[in-house]
């Protein structure tokens, strides 16, 4: 070894080597990869072998001289296949497509999204309650968006949702609308029930995307998500609804949180109401606030009546809660445009 | 709708502190969104006892004074001394005093002018510790204007109190203020719309008096019918319109009680007439307007609808153009008013104005909807007309904005009034069952309470069984039918007149909210147990089966996205490829979207994968696992769609890009490739029970992928995973190559195996293993020679696994050598013959079909 330069030398006409080499194709990139990098013959891991030869005093700085040196010809080889990598479509033509896959091991957890974690949540407390889930197109007609609701036309009540149009309005068009809420479900499944000959009873929630035509802030959104519940039978309460809602928020929320019914209005509803949940914030004043978590009702007469079911004989009631603002209470986000963000740093909280 | 509870006090008592009544109003159905107290602000003034008032040393009209501020606020438990310029100061007087640091909003100094504040020419000064002239003052004994208390600057305010020294002024003295509560009115409640409406709510629910204004109404017709008539043309969208003269006025301000009452609710004061017509709509509902008499043609009001491109321009000087049939209030001439929305110019009171003619009318809601939506102006007026006012109010109104017009203004009201009213109310008669009502609410309420809860918001409540038992008598006789007329009978509950100012009680179901919000949604019980259908769910195995591909895709690393369904018509356009969605999908656009980055719905997951791995890579992420699952949509002649032209599915999207294996000890960094995202897919499809996929590879480039594979099943499309192409990369600022597949979920759920498995023995004996090392054409695909294989297997194959591929230096050039494993096995011992002569099969076939020869 005493013949050899020394090892600054040697690092010195690698490093130039490396400036030089040409890699522009895969098997350069290989070739580079095996000559400097290579685990056994690699001319870099050869030369940190070397290290022992130099002077106690001069060993730091050599070895960072070392490391130094392979960063850059790691970095060269990366970049290297990066580009090879982009023109991957002008070699199409040598990738061999019908070779099977393989199934990366993962090197970190992944994760649901928090919406979905909430959703979940949900759905499963009412699960334990006897529901079960049913779905409705995104895209809905005027009939189960509001007239089927009891939204009568030309009233204020539709003024309380900023609508998606795809079509006119009637009676100039269709009124095919994004679905406000999720309520036009209740009446696709009262629909069914009625046209299979079961009819009631229903207990059901149907968990969905709906779209408002509102502009983007940090506490709204032109689309997020609602469960809505629809329960139909025979002598179904006010009580009953009221229980119901509140066993879900003691289990939703844990322990005995306070909670208020207060009254409200939804065209589709009668009597109507929404259920707020203390939020302790020792910092407010009053020690925290009321926060409203959803809105609910003895499903309108009008409403059975439009889907052939005898609102004398049968009552119910509905529900619909936001997955966002459940979400938001449940993990403390204050501003709903993370959601859609997908910044992992926000993802990978959850 | 702001509430002031000053002004609410007129009608009702009201003991409650401010949050109480912001509860009890919440409570009832009318929401507190806001609440706001409005006044001067005493924090920090405490009351001081004057132990000493002395001669300033060097200040004639300065007095050095020592105070007692209580043990809390003296200085090291001495009283404070404060320099004060009041000539009323002396010893043994109780004073108010700003301690230092209050801030107080002063008026003025005399003769020296300050910048004024908006809407007030107080400044905030913050009272600090200094000297004056010399001696040390620790705060500042306050006069009355200084606080804001009053106008009296002639000296300090002596309080006359014991209050202990310290104690806060606002707990000694009533403050001016007022509370401003913000009401979240809902459209069911019309009645609501005004300080009467709330006030008797309140009074209902605290069982108190509602004390109503004094008004006179003077009968129809007189004198004032003589100056003035009206024609209602269009009855339906008029029903009544009553006008009202007043005479010799004198339009200038209006008095400081009735502009602090419009101020404390957010309304701009003036003049005294129209203020007043403010006040009475706030205080009563009723919108009015009230015309400059003289600047009205004629000397008839016609009410009628508008004719193609007629204009009007408004009292706010803007001209505009009415929709065909907007209902417009006119003289002989020409239009005075948009009925209902806003009056017109060209009568509008003025300073020089002498003669009022007052509307008050009743105009049917629908129609001022669709007038104030269309000419986008909404007002106080059209807010409470599209809601519907009380049709019966309106003479009532009229006659108290006359009295108090002519009170404020002078002027004198002509006697008598126009009461154009073809259209009369008729009362809603609503048959209440108590035990319906029980029964619906879930609670035992007691029928006599449930009369006194609806009389006391001014229901009408008698028993309508005296009405059905004359038919009962009637009716049996008369028909002999007993059984029907007692079912009747038994049916019978109260009869309840709805008071006409709530339009949307019709029916017994609303009469039934009524007596539950106002018994209590509170008191509503919470039963321990409900009853459950016993009816099983039907099996949605696409729901059941995509829940499991997301935590397997979780557990394998990935992360979940959700983006917008909403995007750019470009983007729509772009990302409808056929080579991604299978046939070209037209894009559905919404209509009115309020701005063009959500103006149509996405044909794919494609862009939103794009879109999150460009926005992560920008932010330093060089390992993506994404995936999504979500609806895409376009536009489809399909029949069957739940809603016609449309069809909608939910897809999964995955996306890898980028170090999918950083560098670690035993392993060198990976970047992903097409082969990662394969893997993948093909797992998800296994577990969700996804059998026989077919493969097309397609080499070529396209717009959106720079090379891909279909998979399907049978003739159904299920899914495409590609390298997206150079152009998209680009546009999107990608870093590294992304690698990108969509399921289509539920054509990949209707071809899934469903069902149980099987169970079949496990064999007792041992498999074989074969290795077979086949050299190949460099270009031959390799999967069809593992197709070769399986196929040609035979029954006693049980598995095929490619283990190596080789092309370099020891191969002949052009060639290539692809290595499997393939494992054999039998219900016996299988026979190295057997064996044999399955891979001589195997290794034939290859031969023919693919030029494979055996490597030597």
């Amino acid at each position: 070894m005493s013949d050899s330069p020394s090892l600054p030398a040697q690092i010195d006409a690698l490093r130039a080597e490396i400036d030089a080499a040409t890699l522009t194709t895969p098997e350069e990139a290989e070739a580079f990869r095996v000559r400097f990098l290579g685990r056994k013959a690699g001319a870099i891991t050869a030369l940190f072998g070397q290290i022992g030869t130099v002077p106690p005093e001069a060993r730091r700085e050599t070895g960072q001289a070392l490391n130094a040196l392979r960063q850059s010809a790691e970095a060269r080889l990366q970049d290297a296949e990066r580009a090879l990598a982009q023109t991957a479509s002008a070699e199409a033509t040598d990738l061999d497509l019908t070779l099977p896959g393989r199934v990366p091991a993962p090197t970190e957890p992944g994760s649901l999204h928090p919406l979905t974690q909430t959703l979940e949540a949900i759905q499963d407390i009412f699960a334990q309650f006897g529901f079960t889930v049913a779905r409705g197109p995104e895209i809905e007609d005027d009939w189960h968006n509001f007239t089927a609701l009891n939204f009568p036309a030309n009233h204020p009540a539709r003024d309380m949702q900023d609508t998606f149009f795809l079509e006119e309005p009637p009676p100039a068009g269709r009124g095919v609308v994004l679905r406000t809420h999720t309520s036009p479900v209740q009446v696709r499944v009262m629909e069914e029930a009625v046209k299979s000959g079961g009819g009631p009873p229903i207990r059901v929630i149907a968990p969905g995307r709906v779209f408002r035509n509102e502009a983007v802030s940090f506490k709204s959104y032109f689309m997020f998500h609602q469960v809505e519940g629809l329960v139909i039978d025979e002598g179904v309460s006010f009580a009953d609804l009221k229980a119901v809602l509140f066993a879900f928020a003691r289990a939703f929320f844990g322990g005995e949180p306070k909670m208020r019914f207060r009254p409200s209005f939804f065209p589709f509803t009668e009597p109507s109401a929404e259920v707020d949940v203390w939020w302790e914030d020792a910092n407010l004043p009053g020690g925290g606030r009321w926060l409203e978590i959803l809105g609910c009702g003895m499903v309108d007469p009008n409403v059975l009546s439009a889907v052939g079911i005898d609102p004398e004989r049968y009552t119910g009631y509905a529900f619909g809660m936001g997955v966002e603002r459940m979400a938001q209470i449940r993990y403390d986000v204050d501003d709903i445009r993370l959601y859609y963000e997908n910044d992992l740093r926000f993802l990978s909280q959850f | 709708m702001n509430l002031s509870l000053n002004w609410l006090r007129e009608y009702v008592p009201v003991d409650l502190a401010p949050d109480a009544l912001a509860d009890l109003l919440t409570m009832a159905g009318l929401e507190v969104d806001g609440v706001e107290a409005t006044g001067p602000s005493l924090d920090g003034v405490v009351v001081g006892h004057v132990l000493s008032a002395e001669p300033h040393p060097n200040a004639d009209r300065l007095r050095v004074c020592r105070v007692d501020l209580g043990p809390e606020l003296n200085a090291d438990g001495e009283p404070v001394q404060i320099v004060c310029g009041a000539p009323n100061v002396a010893a043994g007087q109780r004073v108010p005093v700003a301690t230092v640091g209050t801030v107080l909003m002063l008026p003025p100094k005399n003769g020296k002018p300050v910048p004024a504040e908006a809407g007030s020419d107080r400044q905030p000064v913050t009272i600090k510790k200094g000297k004056i002239r010399g001696e040390v003052s620790r705060g500042m004994i306050c006069a009355e204007d200084e606080l804001g208390l009053g106008d009296g600057h002639d000296g300090i305010l002596v309080l006359e109190t014991d209050a202990a020294p310290g104690t806060p002024l606002d707990q000694v003295i009533e403050t001016p203020g007022d509370v401003v509560y913000d009401i979240a009115i809902t459209p069911n409640r019309p009645d609501a719309t005004s300080h009467i409406g709330v006030a008797r709510d309140v009074a209902a629910l605290t069982e108190t008096r509602l004390t109503l204004p004094d008004v006179e109404t003077p009968p129809a017709g007189g004198e004032a019918a003589d100056r003035i008539s009206v024609e209602i043309a269009d009855e339906e969208g008029c029903p009544r319109y009553v006008g009202m003269v007043i005479t010799g006025v004198t339009v200038g301000p209006s008095p400081a009680w009735l502009a602090e009452r419009l101020e404390a609710i957010g309304v701009r004061p003036i003049n005294n007439v129209v203020d007043v017509t403010n006040y009475v709509l706030h205080e009563m509902g009723q919108p009015l307007h009230a015309f400059d008499l003289a600047l009205v043609a004629g000397e008839t009001i016609r009410v009628r609808a508008s004719e193609p491109g007629e204009t009007v321009t408004t009292l706010d000087d803007q001209e505009r153009t009415l929709p065909e049939g907007t209902l417009l209030i006119c003289d002989a001439e020409k239009p005075v008013a948009i009925a209902g929305v806003m009056g017109g110019a060209n009568s509008e009171v003025s300073e020089s104005t002498t003669d009022i003619l007052l509307e008050s009318a009743y105009f049917d809601p629908a129609r001022i909807r669709s007038a104030s939506k269309a000419l986008n102006l909404q007002t106080d007026a059209s807010y409470r007309f599209e809601r519907g006012v009380d049709p019966t109010a309106q003479t009532r109104a009229a006659a108290r904005a006359a009295a108090l017009i002519a009170e404020l203004a002078g002027g004198t009201v002509v006697p008598g009034m126009v009461d154009a009213h073809p259209v009369r109310h008729e009362p809603t008669v609503v048959t209440l069952r108590p035990e319906r009502a029980r029964q619906l609410i879930g609670a035992e309420i007691e029928d006599d309470e449930m009369v006194a809860l609806l009389t006391a918001i001014r229901f009408e409540v008698t028993d309508a069984e005296a009405d059905t038992l004359d038919a009962f008598a009637e009716g049996a006789l008369a028909s002999g039918h007993i059984e029907d007329a007692t079912e009747a009978a038994d049916h019978a509950g109260l009869r309840v007149v709805v008071p006409p100012f709530r339009p949307d009680v019709e029916r017994e179901v609303d009469v039934i909210e009524e007596v539950a919000r106002l018994w209590g949604y509170d008191h509503v019980p919470t039963p321990r147990t409900a009853p459950v259908a016993l009816v099983p769910a039907k099996d949605q195995p696409a729901d059941r089966t995509l829940a499991a591909a997301r935590r397997q895709l979780a557990a394998l690393g990935f992360r979940e996205l959700f983006t917008n369904s909403l995007v750019p018509k470009e983007t729509a356009a772009t990302y409808a490829g056929a080579d991604w969605t299978g046939s070209e999908a037209e894009p559905v656009e919404t209509l009115n979207p309020i701005s063009q980055e959500i103006a149509a719905m996405r044909p794919s997951l494609l862009h939103g994968l794009v879109g999150a791995a460009a926005y992560n890579q920008k932010r330093g992420a060089d390992a993506i696992r994404f995936f999504e699952t979500g609806r895409v949509y376009r536009r489809s002649a399909d029949a069957g769609r739940p809603v016609e032209g449309y069809a909608e599915h939910t897809a999964l999207g995955i996306a890898v890009s980028g170090t999918l294996q950083p560098q670690t000890w035993d392993a060198p960094a990976r970047e992903a490739d097409i082969y990662d995202l394969k893997g993948v897919v093909m797992a998800v499809l296994r577990e969700a029970g996804v059998q026989r996929v077919s493969e097309t590879p397609r080499r070529e480039p396209t717009d959106l992928t720079a090379y891909a594979i279909e998979l399907h099943v049978g003739k159904h499309r299920l899914a495409v995973l590609a390298r997206v192409s150079d152009a998209v990369m680009q546009a999107a600022d990608l870093t590294a190559p992304l690698y990108a597949a969509e399921i289509h979920w539920e054509a990949a759920a209707r071809v899934a195996k469903t069902g149980l498995p099987r169970y079949q023995r496990i064999s007792r004996f041992p498999t074989v293993e074969r290795d077979l090392a086949l050299v190949v054409d460099a270009a031959q695909p390799v999967g069809p020679l593992a197709e070769t294989i399986r196929q040609r297997g035979g029954k006693l194959l049980r598995g095929v696994r490619l283990f190596d591929l080789y092309e370099g230096e020891r191969m002949e050039a052009g060639k290539k050598s692809a290595a499997f494993a393939l494992t054999f096995g039998a219900d016996r011992t299988l026979r190295d013959k057997d064996v044999d002569k399955a891979v001589a099969g195997i290794v034939k076939a290859l031969e023919r079909e693919h030029g494979a020869v055996l490597r030597s």
